[in-house]
């Protein structure tokens, strides 16, 4: 037998997903790997796929919401604040503003849960138990404070075109100014567990590296563009709602890998607590409604629109079309998670398969969105 | 009353194996306990005063699963393996000192039986591995092959360390040079590697890379269910207690630190009770330890657990058995050394990590 | 080192913190005013009758399609006793497919149909789709349970 004969090896494929617990819903994903070495990777994509798009076509424009709670389900109301700020400029009305006030301080809420979940989700991928319980528990107390103003945990179907669906519960302020230290609290001790951890640091520094040239090609938006050095956020280069009044910083990582990304998510929520505070210090009384029409005769001129949010996991866009009537005609939502995705490939060059696992958490990928 | 050598020798086997079994299951317990207080939760609270009688229940459920073997594997080797992992494990007890007459069998090379016996069940996690016909749980045999492996060799050189100062390869000799100074203090380089390395030992966080849920879903056990499973999970635990005896009998002083019950002061069976209380809190503390580390750190990658073995445990456990011999040779003085090493030792993880 | 010390400090802080979590069906807690469950009908104590004329526009409206609604003359009417001349005939929700969405209570034009605090549909038996008396029982349920009289601001909003 000859040598040659004797160490003959074959890759294996493995397979990572749909029902694996490291892949954050149901993506999936084959590795090919050389022992523990990831050789390649072929994604799919599509098990959660509804067809958000087209569903939308057959909804009333204000329906439409509810789907888009149910693209990103973890930043619901970035979602409805895109879509709510998109009607608003066709129909060309603006919200009052303690409308706006609210939309900025439930969408930073927003953020600091959804940054939340990706704490608890990435610590998991690293190995580690309790950082996801630590997230829930902090995740609970907005979790809570968005049902009391909504009505609902996840899906709230609270902003509409021309202001909210109703006015934020009595002593809401008075609540959330209570509630801000310890949430801020919340967000110091996560820190403290995870982040100058030996362990959890030899696992994320220098792994997953993206540079700033690949993740602007590859179209990547939010905390994995930040983190790779490009100081982007939509809030700053195409500011809408209240964001040009507001004073804050856009964290900005040095190297673009897992490491940076975990930071930059963490430090935005710094941020979002910073933001929520000036909003309530600032948030007026009055109408939370400017009026349109109700539902048979809510009417859309002709005319299109692309209009894009920050949302936790970078530049959400939705381009609106509509042909008049009380439907809107096309509606294409600009997924950043998707394109966050794409850039799967070129990070997971010469890792190893538990890599693998932290490099697509560190994406923070929701799949409701990937797949519409 | 004496009982010949040979059933006096099974009786203790006998009831060591039983209390085995109590301990384990009330080790899981105190693991989903302490656990769940970290994460501020409540923990198993149904099954009796505070959930006290989840494990029995789970255990009795493992029981009477069904007991599957997958269709194409390998049959033999996959329904061996628990029983391979298992049985060394369990021959750890032979030697364990609960106290000095509290031992199925005082060896005289007790230390030396114990680190033969402590890599042996990585042949049965590599049978499950490669038996299993999976995927995930061949990656996972084969990274628990590579990791028990490579931890055996530093974990061998530290308690060598204690075997070259004590002069004794029996465990109840070792366990009475500390009636003074524990060697946690003369060794601390040693505990401290000893204490890593028996932590990827035992494959338990931050080195379960082995079973790591979140990369192989359970490695080697993937395909295991019912008592086969329940199996694995005991041998886990009692090479959890095996290991945490050991700690607590050579560095922590066993029964005779820091109260020795002194000749005439206690006798029988009440200085017996002092000295297994004192072991078992030991013992205990150090178990908790584990868990508390178990709730608090993520995984290492498998090279950097290597890396970690062979260019940091290896050489600082060189470096604790030289402090050592020094000290034999030239005075006790030297062992001041190893707090140096220990703070070199720290400093080098640190370095290692922010590279 | 130091970042592993200080992680089992927090730990060790936390460890000795009341747990967050209760035991659920034992305890529960407390739901928010505004939560929004499956939907119920409201019933008219002043003329011993459902709002709902059965007009079918809730059922036009859900995105899941979970409702099915027909529609009779009110006996009623005919006698004077009300002034509703159409009454609601046949109404189930099939809550298993319900997404708790409140569209239906929002373009419903007789405030007739609110979202009650029922959520919760486990069981033995798969008794998913909840017909006339179960719709009403849900509703009168809610408002003994949160005091809320007829007529919620979140009406007529879509």
């Amino acid at each position: 037998m000859t040598t040659e004969r004797a160490l003959r090896t074959v890759d294996m494929h493995i397979n990572v997903g749909p029902q694996h617990p490291a892949t954050h819903g149901v993506f999936r994903m084959v590795l090919e790997v050389d022992g523990e070495r990831v050789a390649g990777c072929t994604p799919y994509i599509g098990y959660l796929h509804r067809g958000f798009e087209k569903l939308a076509e057959n909804e009333e424009w204000q329906e439409v919401i509810i789907h888009l709670d149910r693209t990103d389900y973890i930043s619901q109301f970035n979602n409805e604040l895109c879509y709510a700020m998109g009607m608003e400029r066709l129909l060309g009305v603006e919200p009052p503003e303690r409308a706006e006030y609210a939309r900025v301080i439930l969408a930073e809420l927003n953020r600091i849960v959804s940054h939340m979940m990706f704490y608890g989700a990435f610590g998991a991928d690293v190995g580690a138990l309790t950082p996801f319980l630590y997230a829930f528990r902090e995740r609970e107390r907005l979790q809570r404070l968005f049902e009391a103003v909504s009505g609902a945990r996840l899906m709230h179907f609270y902003f509409r075109a021309g202001g909210l669906k109703e006015d934020l519960p009595e002593g809401f302020a008075d609540e959330l100014r209570r509630m801000l230290p310890a949430v801020q609290h919340g967000i110091d001790e996560c820190d403290r567990l995870l982040t100058q951890n030996e362990v959890f640091l030899s696992r994320t520094v220098g792994v997953g590296k993206l540079a700033a040239s690949e993740a602007i090609a590859y179209g990547c938006s939010g905390p994995v563009l930040r983190a790779s050095g490009v100081r982007e956020d939509v809030r700053r280069s195409d500011p809408y709602s209240l964001y040009p009044t507001l004073d804050f910083d856009v964290p900005v990582g040095k190297n673009g890998d897992c490491f940076d990304r975990y930071w930059v998510r963490l430090a935005e929520m710094r941020e979002s607590v910073r933001i929520v505070q000036q909003c309530l210090d600032r948030l007026p009384e009055g109408p939370i409604r400017t009026p349109v029409p109700r539902y048979p005769h809510f009417r859309v001129e002709p005319g299109e629109i692309y209009v894009h949010t920050e949302n936790p996991r970078g530049d959400y866009g939705l381009y609106l079309v509509s042909k008049g009537g009380v439907q809107p005609y096309r509606v294409k939502l600009r997924s950043p998670c998707f394109c966050n995705l794409m850039a799967l490939g070129p990070m997971l060059r010469d890792s190893y398969l538990a890599d693998a696992v932290v490099i697509l958490g560190s994406l923070d990928i929701v799949l409701g969105e990937v797949d519409r | 009353m004496t009982l010949p050598a040979d059933i006096d020798a099974l009786v203790r086997l006998f009831v060591v194996a039983n209390v085995v079994l109590l301990v384990v299951l009330v080790l899981i317990y105190i693991e989903r306990k302490v656990l769940a207080h970290i994460q501020q939760r409540l923990g198993p609270m149904r099954t009796g005063f505070h959930g006290i009688l989840q494990t029995p229940a789970d255990a009795i459920k493992l029981l009477i699963k069904e007991d599957l073997t997958p269709q194409s594997a390998d049959r033999w080797v996959f329904q061996l393996a628990p029983f391979l992992v298992f049985v060394p494990i369990f021959m750890m007890f032979v030697t364990i000192p609960f106290t000095g007459e509290l031992v199925v069998r005082n060896l005289d090379l007790g230390i030396f039986y114990l680190v033969a016996f402590s890599s042996l069940h990585v042949v049965g996690l590599l049978m499950a591995g490669w038996g299993s016909d999976n995927k995930y749980a061949l990656l996972g045999g084969v990274r628990a092959a590579a990791q028990l492996i490579s931890f055996e060799l530093p974990l061998a050189f530290a308690i060598l360390g204690v075997v070259v100062w004590s002069g004794s390869l029996n465990l109840k000799e070792i366990v009475e040079l500390q009636t003074g100074i524990p060697f946690l203090l003369l060794q601390p380089l040693g505990v401290l590697i000893f204490l890593v390395a028996s932590l990827a030992e035992l494959s338990r966080t931050p080195f379960d890379i082995p079973t790591a849920e979140s990369e192989v879903i359970g490695g080697p056990l993937v395909e295991y269910s019912g008592m086969r499973w329940s199996i694995f999970m005991l041998a886990e635990y009692a090479s959890l207690f095996a290991t945490a005896a050991i700690a607590a009998a050579i560095y922590l002083g066993g029964w005779e630190w820091p109260f020795a019950p002194r000749a005439g002061e206690l006798d029988g069976w009440a200085a017996r009770l002092a000295g297994v209380t004192w072991f078992v809190i030991k013992t205990l503390g150090l178990i908790i330890l584990v868990f508390w580390l178990r709730g608090t750190l993520p995984r290492l990658r498998i090279d950097q657990l290597m890396g970690f073995a062979w260019k940091m445990l290896i050489p600082f456990s060189f470096i604790n058995l030289i402090i050592t011999a020094a000290a034999v040779v030239y005075g006790g003085v030297i062992l001041l050394a190893g707090w140096l090493a220990t703070g070199g030792f720290a400093y080098a993880v640190y370095i290692r990590s922010r590279r | 080192m130091l970042g592993v010390l200080k992680g089992l400090v927090t730990t060790w802080k936390t460890h000795w913190r009341a747990p967050v979590t209760v035991q659920y069906p034992d305890e529960r807690l407390p739901l928010q005013p505004r939560y929004m469950g499956f939907p119920g009908l409201m019933w008219d104590a002043e003329h011993d009758e459902p709002f709902c004329t059965g007009c079918q526009v809730c059922m036009r409206y859900c995105p899941t399609g979970c409702m099915f609604v027909e529609m009779k003359d009110n006996p009623k009417f005919a006698t004077g006793e009300s002034k509703r001349r159409k009454i609601v005939a046949d109404f189930t929700i099939n809550l298993s497919r319900c997404i708790s969405c409140s569209i239906c209570v929002e373009v419903c034009n007789f405030e007739a149909i609110e979202m009650t605090h029922h959520h919760e549909r486990a069981g033995y038996y798969p008794d998913q789709v909840a017909g006339l008396p179960t719709l009403f029982q849900m509703s009168a349920d809610h408002r003994a349970g949160v005091g809320q009289k007829p007529g919620h601001e979140t009406r007529n909003l879509l």
